[in-house]
Parts: C-alpha cells; sequence; structure tokens
C-alpha cells in the first residue's frame, strides 16, 4: 500500500503512510473546492462531464475544472470523492462557492427550480 | 378411409403413448366426473372408432375379465361420448329407456363441446357410416352404464366394483349384439385397443388443455395488442420488424396501460375543474397526476438498463410524437412554449417565472444535447478505429462501453422532463396546474391520435388487394381516436 501511494506520487520515495494519504485527498478536494467559485470535478473523456461544462459555459460561468484522469493522485479524488457523495458514479461533480452541489441530477434539477443562479450570484461566479 | 386412419391412431398407440399424458390423468387416478364428462364428449374418436369397429364381435361377455386385468376406468370411460351418437343420431332413439338419461347427460356435455364442433362434423361419416340401431342401443346402453360407473366413481367404490357392475348391464342390455365368438386373442387385442384408446383420449384431453390456455393467452395479447393500436402506438412497428426485445415489449406494455391511466386522470381533471372541486381537493388531483408522470419516467429509468435504444429511437411512442422527440422524450421546452400559448389569466410573476423555466431548460437541453453529440463523436471514432487489417473486436469492445453512457444520457433528459414538470407546479395556482396538464394531456392525445389517422388516411394506389386485412386495421384505427378529440 505504502508503495502505491510512492508512486502514484510520481516518485517520492519517503510519503506519508496510509492513514494520513486517506485523510488527504479530502482535504485536497475541500482546498480545491473553496480556491474558485465554480469547481468542477471531472473525466476528460467523459461525455456528462462535457455536458455539464457546456451547461455552466452557456449560462456565462466560467468554472475550473479538475480532471481527475490527468491528475497524479487522481485516484485517490476519486474515492474520496466517492466517500463524500455514497455513490460509485463520481464525475462530474460541482461545488459552488466552496460547497458540495452534487453530480448532473442535483445540478439540473438546481438550475430548473431556479436556485443555482442564486447560487452563482451569491458566489460571484454571475455578474448580472 | 377416414375409419381405418381414426381406429389407426386409435389402436397404433400403446406404451410409448404414456409420457404424453398428464400424471394425474393415468392409471386409475380419479378424475372428478364432469372432468370425465367434458374429456370424454370432447375427443374420445380412439374409443368411438374402436367400439364401432369391434362392434361385430362379443365382448360383452369379457367385459368382467379385461375390466380385472385393468382398472374400471377404461371400460367406465370407454362410453364416454355421449354427446357423439346424441348429435347425429338424436331422432332414432325415442324409445330407449336410457335415453332419457343420455340426453340430459349428452345436452349437458353438448353444451360444453360446443366449441369442438367441427370436429365432430368432420367425423360424422364415420359414426353415420357405422350406425345401425344395434349401434344406437349400445351406445345408449353405454352412456347408462358410464352413468353410473361415474355415480359408482363418485361414491368411491372401488374400480373392480363398477367395472362388474358394468359388465353385468351389458350383458343385460346388448341382447341385439348376440355374436359370441371370442377367443383369448382377440380378448388380448381388445383389451390393448381399449387401454390404447383410453391413452389417446388422455393425450386428447392434455392438447385440448393446452389449446385453451394457448386460445386464453392469444385473447390476452390481442386485446393488449388493440388497446395499442388505438392508442396508435405500433403504427410503425409493421415495417420496423418482429424483433423486439423482451425490456422492450415489457415497457410497451407498460406505457400502454399509463395510457390508459393517463385518460382517467385527465378525465379526473377535467371533472374536478367543472364540478368545482375545492382547492385541497383539486391540490390531490393534481399531484395525483404528478405522480402518475413520475411514474412513467420511472418506468422509462428501467427500460434504459435492458434496452436504452428502444428508448432513444422513439419506437415505444406514436409516429407524430417521435418526429418531435429529444432524447427518448418530449424537449420541455418546447412544451412550454406551447403551454405559454394556450394558459391564460397569469400574473406578471407567473410569467416571469415560465419564462424564466423556458430559459432554463433551453441551457439544460443545449448541454446535454452537446454532450450526446460529443458521445456520439467518441463513438464514430471508437467504432470505425483499426478499420483497414483489424477485426474490429478492440473497437467493438471499447464503444461497449461508451454506449453504456447513453443510458445516462436519457435519465438526465428524463429528470430534466420530470423537474420542468415538478416546478411549473409550483409556479402556479393549483387551478391553473390543473388546466396546464389538461393541456399537456390533451395535446399528446391529439397527437397520437394524430398517428393512427394519418396512418389510416385513404391511399388507394398503396393498398391493394393483398394487404386488405391491413386496411381493416386501419379503418379500425380509426373509430377509437375519435375519443382524443374530446373538448376540452
Amino acid at each position: 500500500m505504502h508503495f502505491e501511494a510512492a508512486a502514484s506520487w510520481g516518485g517520492y520515495v519517503a510519503g506519508p503512510p496510509r492513514g494520513t494519504v486517506v485523510g488527504d485527498p479530502v482535504e485536497r478536494i475541500e482546498r480545491l473546492a473553496s480556491e474558485n467559485a465554480v469547481v468542477i470535478f471531472s473525466v476528460s473523456t467523459c461525455c456528462m462531464c462535457h455536458a455539464i461544462k457546456r451547461l455552466f459555459c452557456g449560462m456565462g460561468v466560467n468554472p475550473t475544472v479538475h480532471e481527475l484522469d490527468e491528475d497524479p493522485r487522481g485516484k485517490d479524488l476519486e474515492r474520496a470523492l466517492m466517500r463524500l457523495l455514497g455513490s460509485a458514479s463520481v464525475v462530474p461533480v460541482v461545488f459552488i462557492g466552496g460547497k458540495l452541489v452534487g453530480t448532473m441530477d442535483r445540478v439540473m434539477a438546481c438550475h430548473i427550480n431556479g436556485t443555482l443562479v442564486p447560487l452563482l450570484k451569491e458566489a460571484g461566479a454571475l455578474w448580472l | 378411409m377416414a375409419s381405418q386412419r381414426i381406429g389407426e391412431t386409435g389402436l397404433s398407440e400403446s406404451g410409448p403413448s404414456t409420457h404424453h399424458v398428464p400424471y394425474g390423468v393415468l392409471h386409475g387416478i380419479n378424475t372428478p366426473p364432469s372432468g370425465l364428462m367434458n374429456q370424454g364428449s370432447a375427443f374420445d374418436f380412439g374409443e368411438l372408432e374402436e367400439a364401432i369397429v369391434l362392434h361385430g364381435i362379443k365382448i360383452r361377455n369379457d367385459e368382467a375379465k379385461a375390466s380385472a386385468l385393468f382398472t374400471g376406468r377404461p371400460s367406465a370411460t370407454l362410453e364416454m361420448f355421449p354427446s357423439w351418437p346424441m348429435r347425429f343420431h338424436q331422432t332414432s332413439r325415442g324409445g330407449s329407456k336410457s335415453g332419457g338419461e343420455s340426453t340430459d347427460s349428452g345436452s349437458g356435455v353438448n353444451t360444453r363441446s360446443s366449441k369442438t364442433e367441427l370436429q365432430f362434423e368432420t367425423e360424422s361419416p364415420i359414426s353415420i357410416k357405422a350406425s345401425s340401431s344395434d349401434h344406437h342401443q349400445a351406445f345408449d346402453q353405454q352412456q347408462q352404464q358410464q352413468e353410473t360407473a361415474t355415480d359408482a366413481s363418485r361414491k368411491g367404490t372401488s374400480q373392480n366394483q363398477s367395472a362388474a357392475k358394468l359388465s353385468q348391464e351389458k350383458k343385460k342390455g346388448a341382447g341385439s349384439t348376440s355374436e359370441k365368438q371370442l377367443d383369448a386373442k382377440a380378448l388380448r387385442r381388445l383389451a390393448q385397443n381399449r387401454e390404447a384408446a383410453r391413452k389417446s383420449r388422455l393425450r386428447k384431453k392434455a392438447y385440448v388443455q393446452q389449446l385453451e390456455s394457448s386460445r386464453l393467452k392469444l385473447t390476452h395479447l390481442e386485446q393488449d395488442l388493440q388497446r395499442a393500436r388505438s392508442q396508435g402506438l405500433f403504427m410503425g412497428c409493421g415495417g420496423a420488424g418482429g424483433n423486439i426485445s423482451s425490456g422492450a415489449a415489457m415497457f410497451d406494455m407498460e406505457y400502454a396501460r399509463w395510457l390508459e391511466d393517463d385518460q382517467r386522470h385527465m378525465a379526473e381533471l377535467r371533472t374536478g375543474l367543472q364540478a368545482p372541486l375545492s382547492d385541497g381537493e383539486l391540490r390531490v388531483v393534481v399531484d395525483g397526476y404528478l405522480s402518475h408522470y413520475d411514474e412513467v419516467f420511472r418506468l422509462k429509468g428501467v427500460a434504459a438498463k435492458s434496452d436504452v435504444f428502444h428508448l432513444i429511437n422513439g419506437m415505444w411512442t406514436s409516429p407524430a410524437e417521435r418526429c418531435f422527440l429529444w432524447i427518448g422524450g418530449f424537449k420541455p421546452s418546447e412544451l412550454i412554449t406551447m403551454l405559454i400559448q394556450q394558459l391564460d389569466l397569469l400574473a406578471e410573476q407567473q410569467i416571469m417565472g415560465i419564462y424564466g423555466l423556458r430559459q432554463s431548460s433551453v441551457q439544460a437541453e443545449e448541454a446535454l444535447t452537446q454532450g450526446l453529440e460529443q458521445l456520439q463523436h467518441s463513438l464514430v471514432d471508437t467504432i470505425a478505429g483499426g478499420s483497414i487489417g483489424g477485426d474490429g473486436v478492440q473497437q467493438m469492445m471499447a464503444a461497449m462501453g461508451k454506449l453504456a453512457n447513453l443510458e445516462g444520457f436519457v435519465g438526465q433528459a428524463d429528470n430534466l422532463r420530470q423537474q420542468t414538470l415538478h416546478q411549473l407546479c409550483r409556479l402556479l395556482t393549483v387551478r391553473q396546474a390543473a388546466r396546464c396538464f389538461l393541456v399537456i394531456g390533451e395535446y399528446y392525445s391529439r397527437l397520437r391520435a394524430l398517428s393512427s389517422l394519418w396512418a389510416s388516411r385513404p391511399r388507394e394506389t398503396l393498398i391493394s388487394d393483398d394487404n386488405s386485412c391491413q386496411t381493416t386495421t386501419e379503418l379500425q384505427m380509426v373509430h377509437p381516436s375519435q375519443n382524443h378529440f374530446s373538448t376540452f
């Protein structure tokens, strides 16, 4: 397990033990999520992720996208997201203003029931 | 000729035929008397033929012996054709004592065996050919004895007892057939014939039961088909080929039922608005309609797992609806546009809300459409990859993985449709919501009716004499579709 962690860190030999590695991805996610108004965790080849990106762009929002398959620690992040969401379908997942909104289902529902736009405005991602 | 044929059928099947016979009906198990009657009246050609063929030979004397070898049942059921002689030889049995009883039994059985009329008629020449007053009397006796036999079995006496009774009565009544020559060989042959005939009869009973259940199934299928046709659903299916997956077929049936429910809900809404119900009561009806739509989205979710192509290609819906299909269903923004035109008396806030809903819907639809387009491009690249010199297996596997995403897109599209309907409900007052749902229901009803009408429009050049049944079904479809134009 330790070797696996070291390998995924691209060659850092002395990495922290597995226990703290588990906590780390979640922290990393939280950190990444609060760095920008709209943060999307995605997979570059996923078509649904493409759809959600088009949705935000179509609304005039400029989301920050983290492609998990292009991140060296992507697997850990994916696992952490799975634990956070409680489901296997992890991407795409959206954070607005540092808070978890959810996957495509939730984002769609929020947009239709009119709560998405106020959320975006509140986070400073949209100015009317 | 015919008699020979029947005779052969009756006689040639001994040992091997037992496995064709259902368990409970095999040797010596008591079936209820009414069952006996039915069974015998329907198909006892073997027995009949045997009786006719063997009538010249004296069998009465050896009835007891033969019955002792087998169970009493064979002899009891030998005469299991009360209706046979009745039907064709009614006039000749005026004075016979057993005629009265036989008539009752015969007529009773006749009504039950009406469906086998055709067969009776085709076989009648045999009986007529072989008929003589002797035969009639013998049949009468047989019927009477069968009555006695069934009575006996009803009371639960042993089969040997009833057989003995039978043989006695046969001896008594068979005065006119007086040939007394019987050797052991003939006896054995007769016994075998009897046994074979019995088995033949049992087999035929099983066959009849099979036919009955198939007939029932067919009736149900026809009803379902008719129902679906009246909804204009299977219009395009004639040419599309019969290869429909079981998941798709299941969904089509459930959807047909859903459409019937839809009519019912709409009627409820209509009467609710006219009645007029109180807001609270109307709210219940409106919520009921929302749940009704939730149900169809749930059904589609299940169907998408087994056959997403069926949903996407729209074969489950009517051709006119298929025209406007977007990712396996209606386009929410188009629906809202239609509603904006049809709904009136909206407050400004509501109008704003609905326009905003339409805009959100358009944006969501755009996003999903572009996501699907990317999936399609990716699929094309994947499937076409390595076309030169490759067998495509690798590409197939990769494509399979990508196709799995289709289910997600249909799911999201349905989710969008569902959310739109719920939001509409939130934006409108309860009466406006009721009217809104009526408009939606009526609109799709008309689209379906349009599909039917279009398919059944006169096209003399296309419809030839060969397609006469096609014409009939199309004409059939016109009538039920009138219901769709109910006033709103």
